[in-house]
C-alpha cells in the first residue's frame, strides 16, 4: 500500500487518480476495515484492493472552521440569519469542540461530539469522515441534519453543494461522483434561542456505538409555542431517520410532556428499526419515542 | 480522595517500573530471528461449532513467501491432549472440532505478515455436524453428543452437596420463595492476550516464557501432550498483563511447544490477537438455577434447595471444580440447616468455559442474595437484618456441612454497612431522585473459598538467598498476574528479616530456579506462599544470627539481631555487615527452603457427594456491599452511583493492595450485571472483539470506596486471608436489589441490559403483577 | 521510503515500509512501552503523544510519522528519574497489571497540559478511551489528581514533560 500526503488541492486531486486510491482521514474506521479485510476499502467493502491511501494530514485546505456570513445555505435553519459555519472536512472532532461558535451556538452538535467514541478517537477522527463513512450511527450526523448542513463536493472538474440529507443514501453510500471528494460541510447557525438537544443511547458511557440517539432543534414562538421542530434520529434506520409527521404534530404546542408523548406514538409507529447484537427493534422503537420525553424535562 | 482512610501505603516493588513502560511482559518478547506463529481456527470462518475435519488444504499457504511449517494433528507428537485435570482438548484437532474456536493447524513463518498471509491462505473442509448449545438440552437423551463414545454422554460431572433433609423442611416451611436465575458466559479482556515465545535448546530443553498463571503445571500439561519428558520443559512466568483465571490452564503452552518443536532450534513467538483471545481463550461458564429457601416466619433461615447447569463448552478444563465451588456457595453465608445443591457441569459446542475470578460463586450469589430479599420483602423484614440473623459467625457449620473454625467476620462487615451514611441515609436520597430518574439502594453478603479445597495439595514452597551483595532475593514461585502478590511477599520478606524494602528483590516465577508453589489462583497466593516464606525467612534469620556469632566473637546467640543490612549485638553495638557475612557463606549455606501447606477439614463432612477433589473449603472471605444507582426511565440505563465494599479478608497486609482487589473486582462485577453482553448464536461468537464485547470505561463506574473488617486469621500469614475473588460476588446481587428498589421488579438474568431494565420498568406500570 | 521523526526527543531516520502501523514500528524500535491490546482503537494501550496529541499509534501508519515529534509513556520519564504523573501512579496504587499503565499515563498527561486542576470526572472522561481490567480505574483518577496537584504546586520550570510548551502555559491556573 502506497500513502501520499497531497498538500494542495491540485496535488490531492492528482493523487487520487491513482488506481484504487482511497482517502486516508482520521484513520479511526478505514484502518480498522483494513485490518478486518486487507482487501475492502473504505466505501466500497467489496471493492478491489487498496493500491493507495490518500492522506489529509498535510492538507490544510481541508482543515479549519471560519464564519461566512454572507454564505447562502438552501435549507436555511429554524430563523437563520444566514450565519454558516464553513467546517473543512478534515476537522478532527476535538477540534470542532474546542471552537467557541461551536460551543456555543451549536450545542446539538457539541453534545454529539463529546460523546463520539473516545479523547484519543475525537483527536484523530473527523467530520467528513463520520460523514463519508454514512454509518446509520454516526453521531454528528443527527446534528447536522437537523442544523440544515450542506456538504461540498469536489472534483478535478469543479465544486457542487448539496444538502446532507440528499448527500447520504444509505449505510455506508453516498452520492459521490467518481473522482469527487468532501471538502467542507457548510452549518447554518440557528437562532440564539432555539432550543437544542442530543442524546445517545449506547451500552456503556464512552466507546459505545449508539443504540438509539436523537437530535433535536425547536424553534419556539415569543409564546413558548413551538415554531418548528426538528428531529433526527440515529440507529433506528438505515440512515439517519426524520419523522416529519411527529415535527408537525409539535407545531403549535409547547414542550409539554402531553404535546411530546403524542409526538412519541407517532415516532413509535412509524420508526422502522431493526434487531443487531446491541439492541433489539423493539427497545429501538420505544427509545426513539421515549428520547422526546427528555424535552420537556431539560 | 476516595480512600478515606488516607493511608499511602508504601508503593508495590513493581508498580514504577510498570509506571514507566519499562517491565516486559511475555508480549513484549521477540527474541532476535524468532519465528512467528499461529493457529488456524477455521470454525469461526465457516460459521461451524461442531464439525468434522474432512481435510486441510495448506498447498496454498505453504506457497507464501515466508511460511515454513504447517502443522496437523498428525504432526503432534504425544497424546495431543491438554486439560489441566481431565485430558481432553486436542492440541490440533485432527477429526472433530468441537466449538468454533478449535484449531486444525498451526503456521509458521519467519514473519508476522507472513504468518497472516499464511493463516489467510489456508482452507480447510469441514462437514457440520449437529451441536447443543444449552447444557440442559445436552442433557437430553437424543443430544448429539460432544465427545463421541464417551461414557456419561454429554455429563462432565453431576454432584450433590446434601445437608440434613431440605425437601422435608422445604415442605413444611411457612414461607417459600423460589425463583430461576442465570448469569452469562463473560470474558476475561485482560489487555495481554494469551502470548508466549520458546525455543528448543541444543540440550533438548523446551525453553518458553509465556504469561501463565501456573508455570510449574503448564509442564506436565505440555509434557503430556506433545509426548515430551515435563522436567526437560523451561517456564517461565514474567509479570502478567492481567489472568483472572484465563491464563489458568495452557493457552498458547502446547501450540507453542508444539511450534518449536518444527523450528529447528529457532525461537518461536506465539500472541493472539483480540479476537482471537475471544475465540480461542476460556470465559466464565454460564450458569442457570433454580432454587428455593424456606424460612420461618421470624426470617429464621431453615431450608434451601437448588439445582444448577454449568456450561463447560466442550473441554473439562476445571469445569468440574468451578461448579463444585459454586455448588459449594450456593445456598450463600448463612446458617441453614437443611440444604441440598445439585449441580450438573455439561458438555457443549460453546467457547470453551474455565476458571475466572470469582470461580463458579459470582454466578450462584445473585441467586441466593435475590431469594434473600425477596424473603426480606415477604416477611417484612429489613434486608439487612434478614442478614445480620442469619449471616455465619465461627464455630457455625455452614450451608456445606462444615464447621468454621477459621475467621469469620461478616456480621461486623453488615454492621459496618448499617452505621455507613451511605446505607442510613438510603430513604432520603431514593425520595430525591431527579425527573425522569428512579433511584435504588440496595446491598448483598457474599463469600469466597481460599485454597484448592480438600484432595488436591495447596501447596508452596518458598526460597529465599542472601546474596553476595548482602541484599535478599525471593524466589517466588506463584505467578504475579497483577494481583501484587510478588509485592507483598517482598514486604513480607522485608518485616520477617527486619530490612527496609529495598533490600528484597523478587524473582519471578521460573521452573528451574524456583520451586512449584501452586498456581496463580483460589485467593490462596498470598496466603499459601505467603506462609511458606515467612517460615524460610524465619529459618535465614535464625542462621544469619547463628553465623555471625563466630566473626562477632559471642558464645551465644543471645542478644544478636538482624537489623537494616547488618547483625548487630545489641548490647554492645557491634554489628557485622550482612555484605561481609556473605562473603564467610557457601551459595548453599546463603539459601533458605520452606514449604507451607495449607489445612484441610480433618474430618471432612460427608455432605458432598461425587466430588473428587476440591471439596470442601475451611477459610472464606466475606463481603457485604452496598450499591446506590439511578435508572433512567426513558432508557433504562443504569448509573452506579455510589458503591461501597466492607470485606473481612482477614488482617490488611498492605492497605493499597487490598483496596486495589475490592475496587478491580467490583469493577469486574458491575461489568458482569450491566455492560458486559457475550452474544452466541448456535456456539458462534457475536461479540468478537472488544467494539462488540465491552467491559467497563472510567465512566462507567464509580469510586468505590473500599472498607476493611479486620479479623485475624490464625492460620494465616500476618493474620490475612486471600482476597481476590469475594470483590466480584458482590454486585451482581447489589444491583438486583438496588434495580428492584427503583423498578419494583426482581431482574434474575444478567446482563441487566437498558432492554432488560426497560422492559421492567413498564411491567410495573400495570401494578396487578407483585406477589404475596 | 526514509522516514524522520522524533521519538522520545530523539531523532529518528530509518528505512520502512509506509503502511507499517505506528505500534508495530515503535515496537520494532523496542519502544516496548507502547502496548497493543486490540488493534481496533477500542483498548487505548498503545496511546502516544503526536506533537502533544494523544493519540492510537495502531490507527496510524508509520508515513504519517514524518518531520513530527512523538512521545510515549517512556519519555515522559524513567524509572531512576519518573515524571509525576508516572510517580504518582506508583504511590497511589494506580498499578496493577500494569499493562494499561503506560498508555494511561500518556492519556493523562495529555489532559494535564490542557486542564491543570481537573476535577474527577473530568479524568475519567479523559481517560475514557484508556481500559483498565485491574483497578476499577479509582486509584487512577487518584493518581492523576495528586499528579495534578503537584504539578500544579511546583515552580513552573519543573518537570520536563513533552509538550513543554503548552504545558508551562497552561499550568498556571487560569
Amino acid at each position: 500500500m502506497n500513502v501520499l500526503f497531497p498538500r494542495d488541492l491540485k496535488g490531492f486531486f492528482k493523487a487520487l487518480a491513482e488506481p484504487g486510491a482511497r482517502v486516508l482521514a482520521g484513520g479511526t474506521d478505514l484502518l480498522v476495515r483494513l485490518r478486518a479485510n486487507p482487501q475492502a476499502t473504505a466505501n466500497a467493502p467489496e471493492g478491489a484492493g487498496s493500491a493507495t491511501l490518500v492522506s489529509l494530514d498535510r492538507l490544510a485546505a481541508l482543515r479549519g472552521i471560519v464564519e461566512d456570513s454572507k454564505a447562502e445555505t438552501r435549507d436555511a435553519g429554524p430563523g437563520n440569519l444566514h450565519r454558516t459555519l464553513r467546517i473543512g472536512a478534515a476537522t478532527t472532532h476535538a477540534e470542532l469542540l474546542a471552537h467557541p461558535l461551536v460551543r456555543a451556538r451549536l450545542p446539538v452538535l457539541a453534545q454529539a461530539l463529546a460523546e463520539l467514541g473516545s479523547p484519543p478517537i475525537r483527536n484523530m477522527a473527523t467530520l467528513g469522515g463520520n460523514i463519508c463513512t454514512a454509518s446509520p450511527a454516526g453521531d454528528s450526523l443527527p446534528p447536522l441534519l437537523v442544523l440544515g448542513a450542506e456538504v461540498e463536493l469536489a472534483s478535478a472538474a469543479g465544486v457542487r453543494r448539496m444538502a446532507l440529507a440528499e448527500f447520504i443514501l444509505g449505510p455506508g453510500r453516498t452520492a459521490f461522483m467518481p473522482g469527487e471528494v468532501l471538502l467542507a460541510v457548510h452549518v447554518p447557525l440557528p437562532a440564539v434561542g432555539c432550543v437544542q438537544h442530543f442524546e445517545k443511547v449506547g451500552r456503556r458511557s464512552a466507546l459505545a456505538v449508539a443504540v438509539v440517539s436523537l437530535a433535536a432543534l425547536v424553534r419556539l414562538d415569543r409564546r413558548g409555542r413551538i415554531a418548528e421542530a426538528r428531529l433526527a434520529w440515529g440507529s433506528v434506520a438505515p440512515t439517519v431517520w426524520r419523522c416529519p409527521e411527529a415535527e408537525a404534530a409539535l407545531i403549535g404546542r409547547t414542550l409539554s410532556l402531553t404535546a411530546l408523548s403524542a409526538a412519541a406514538a407517532i415516532v413509535r409507529a412509524r420508526v422502522q428499526p431493526i434487531d443487531d447484537i446491541r439492541a433489539s427493534a423493539a427497545y429501538r422503537r420505544e427509545v426513539a419515542g421515549n428520547l422526546l420525553l427528555r424535552l420537556a424535562v431539560l | 480522595m476516595a480512600n478515606p482512610s488516607g493511608i499511602l501505603s508504601p508503593p508495590r516493588h513493581d508498580a514504577l517500573s510498570k509506571a514507566v513502560g519499562a517491565e516486559r511482559f511475555a508480549a513484549d518478547l521477540a527474541p532476535e530471528g524468532c519465528l512467528h506463529a499461529g493457529a488456524f481456527r477455521p470454525g469461526a470462518l465457516l460459521g461451524i461449532a461442531h464439525g468434522r475435519v474432512r481435510g486441510v488444504d495448506a498447498a496454498a499457504a505453504l506457497a507464501v513467501p515466508g511460511v515454513l511449517r504447517v502443522l496437523t494433528a498428525a504432526d503432534v507428537p504425544g497424546t495431543n491432549l491438554q486439560g489441566i485435570i481431565h485430558k481432553d482438548q486436542p492440541v490440533l484437532c485432527g477429526e472433530v472440532i468441537r466449538h468454533a474456536g478449535d484449531p486444525v493447524a498451526l503456521v509458521l513463518a519467519t514473519s508476522a505478515e507472513a504468518l497472516r498471509a499464511g493463516l489467510a491462505a489456508l482452507r480447510a473442509d469441514i462437514e457440520p455436524l449437529p451441536g447443543v448449545f444449552d447444557p440442559e438440552a445436552a442433557l437430553k437423551k437424543d443430544a448429539p453428543l460432544v465427545h463421541q463414545g464417551r461414557k456419561g454422554g454429554n455429563l462432565l460431572l453431576g454432584a450433590v452437596i446434601e445437608k440434613g433433609d431440605a425437601r422435608t423442611a422445604l415442605r413444611s416451611a411457612p414461607r417459600v420463595v423460589r425463583g430461576e436465575f442465570s448469569t452469562p458466559v463473560q470474558e476475561h479482556a485482560f489487555l495481554e492476550t494469551q502470548c508466549g515465545v520458546a525455543q528448543l535448546l541444543p540440550d533438548g530443553t523446551l525453553d518458553m516464557t509465556v504469561s501463565t498463571q501456573a508455570p510449574f503445571r503448564d509442564r506436565f500439561e505440555i509434557g503430556q501432550a506433545l509426548g515430551l519428558d515435563p522436567l526437560r520443559i523451561r517456564v517461565r512466568a514474567p509479570h502478567l498483563g492481567g489472568g483472572f483465571g484465563g491464563k489458568d490452564g495452557a493457552t498458547v503452552q502446547c501450540l507453542l511447544g508444539l511450534a518449536a518443536l518444527n523450528a529447528s532450534g529457532r525461537p518461536v513467538r506465539m500472541a493472539w490477537d483480540r479476537e482471537e483471545s475471544i475465540l480461542a481463550g476460556y470465559k466464565r461458564h454460564a450458569v442457570r438455577l433454580r432454587c428455593a429457601l424456606g424460612a420461618d416466619a421470624d426470617g429464621t433461615l431453615l431450608a434451601f434447595t437448588c439445582r444448577a447447569f454449568y456450561d463447560t463448552g466442550p473441554y473439562a478444563h476445571l469445569g468440574g471444580e468451578v461448579m463444585e465451588l459454586g455448588l459449594e456457595h450456593a445456598a450463600g453465608p448463612y446458617r441453614i440447616p437443611h440444604t441440598r445443591i445439585e449441580g450438573r457441569c455439561v458438555y457443549t459446542n460453546n467457547p470453551i468455559a474455565g476458571a475466572f475470578r470469582g470461580f463458579g460463586v459470582a454466578q450462584v450469589s445473585p441467586a441466593f442474595e435475590g431469594l434473600l430479599d425477596e424473603l426480606a420483602e415477604q416477611l417484612g423484614l429489613d434486608p439487612l437484618e434478614l442478614r445480620r440473623r442469619n449471616a455465619l459467625t465461627r464455630g457455625d457449620v455452614n450451608c456445606a456441612g462444615v464447621r468454621l473454625d477459621s475467621s469469620v467476620h461478616l456480621v461486623e462487615c453488615l454492621d459496618t454497612l448499617a452505621a455507613h451514611p451511605l446505607w442510613l441515609g438510603r430513604e432520603a436520597w431514593q425520595a430525591e431522585a431527579p425527573a425522569c430518574t428512579r433511584r435504588g439502594v440496595g446491598l448483598a453478603a457474599v463469600f469466597n473459598g481460599m485454597g484448592y479445597g480438600r484432595g488436591l495439595p495447596d501447596m508452596a514452597i518458598a526460597k529465599v538467598e542472601l546474596t553476595e551483595a548482602g541484599d535478599f532475593l525471593v524466589y517466588s514461585g506463584v505467578a504475579d498476574m497483577g494481583q501484587g502478590n510478588s509485592s507483598a511477599f517482598a514486604l513480607l520478606a522485608a518485616q520477617e528479616l527486619n530490612q527496609p524494602p529495598g533490600a528484597v528483590r523478587l524473582l519471578q516465577p521460573d521452573t528451574a530456579l524456583c520451586h512449584p508453589s501452586g498456581s496463580s489462583s483460589a485467593g490462596r497466593t498470598t496466603y499459601t506462599f505467603g506462609n511458606a516464606l515467612l517460615k524460610a525467612c524465619a529459618a535465614m534469620r535464625d542462621k544469619l544470627l547463628a553465623r555471625a556469632a563466630m566473626p562477632l566473637l559471642r558464645d551465644t546467640l543471645e542478644g544478636l539481631e538482624l537489623v537494616a543490612g547488618a547483625v548487630r549485638h545489641a548490647a554492645t553495638g557491634k554489628t557485622l555487615p550482612l555484605a561481609v557475612l556473605a562473603r564467610y557463606l557457601s551459595r548453599d549455606d546463603r539459601i533458605c527452603v520452606a514449604d507451607f501447606l495449607m489445612p484441610v477439614a480433618q474430618d471432612p463432612p460427608d455432605t458432598g457427594r461425587a466430588f473428587p477433589i476440591g471439596f470442601p473449603h475451611l477459610f472464606f472471605a466475606y463481603a457485604a456491599h452496598l450499591a446506590r444507582i439511578e435508572v433512567d426511565e426513558l432508557t433504562g440505563r443504569v448509573r452506579v452511583c455510589d458503591y461501597l465494599a466492607i470485606t473481612d479478608g482477614g488482617r490488611v497486609l498492605d492497605r493499597s493492595c487490598f483496596d486495589q482487589q475490592a475496587q478491580g473486582g467490583v469493577a469486574q462485577g458491575i461489568g458482569f450485571a450491566l455492560i458486559e453482553d457475550f452474544q452466541l448464536r448456535q456456539g458462534l461468537i457475536r461479540s468478537r472483539d472488544l467494539s462488540t464485547y465491552l467491559i467497563p470505561t472510567a465512566l462507567d463506574v464509580p469510586d468505590t470506596l473500599s472498607l476493611a473488617v479486620e479479623g485475624d486469621e490464625d492460620t494465616g500469614p500476618r493474620g490475612l486471608k486471600g482476597v481476590g475473588e469475594v470483590g466480584l460476588n458482590g454486585p451482581a446481587p447489589a444491583m438486583a436489589a438496588a434495580l428492584h428498589r427503583a423498578t419494583g421488579v426482581r431482574l434474575r438474568h444478567l446482563p441487566f441490559t437498558p432492554e432488560r431494565v426497560l422492559a421492567a420498568l413498564k411491567q410495573r406500570k400495570t401494578p396487578s403483577r407483585r406477589r404475596a | 521510503m526514509m522516514l524522520s521523526f522524533t521519538l522520545n526527543g530523539q531523532g529518528v531516520r530509518l528505512d520502512t515500509a509506509l503502511d507499517k502501523r505506528v505500534v508495530d514500528l515503535l515496537r520494532e524500535l523496542q519502544a516496548l512501552d507502547v502496548k497493543e491490546g486490540c488493534g481496533t482503537g477500542e483498548c487505548g494501550a498503545c496511546s502516544v503523544l503526536l506533537d502533544g496529541v494523544h493519540r492510537l499509534s495502531c490507527l496510524m501508519l508509520a508515513a504519517q510519522l514524518q518531520g513530527r515529534e512523538l512521545t510515549t509513556a517512556a519519555g515522559l520519564g524513567s524509572a531512576s528519574a519518573p515524571h509525576p504523573i508516572q510517580r504518582a501512579f506508583a504511590e497511589h496504587g494506580a498499578v496493577q497489571c500494569g499493562f494499561c499503565s503506560p498508555g494511561m499515563t500518556i492519556a493523562a498527561s495529555a489532559l494535564l497540559a490542557q486542564n491543570p486542576d481537573p476535577t474527577r470526572d473530568e479524568v475519567r472522561r479523559a481517560l475514557s478511551g484508556n481500559l483498565c481490567r485491574c483497578t476499577g480505574y479509582v486509584k487512577i483518577v487518584d493518581a492523576v489528581r495528586a499528579a495534578a496537584k503537584e504539578l500544579g504546586d511546583a515552580p513552573s520550570d519543573a518537570p520536563s514533560a513533552a509538550p513543554d510548551d503548552e504545558t508551562a502555559g497552561a499550568r498556571g491556573k487560569p
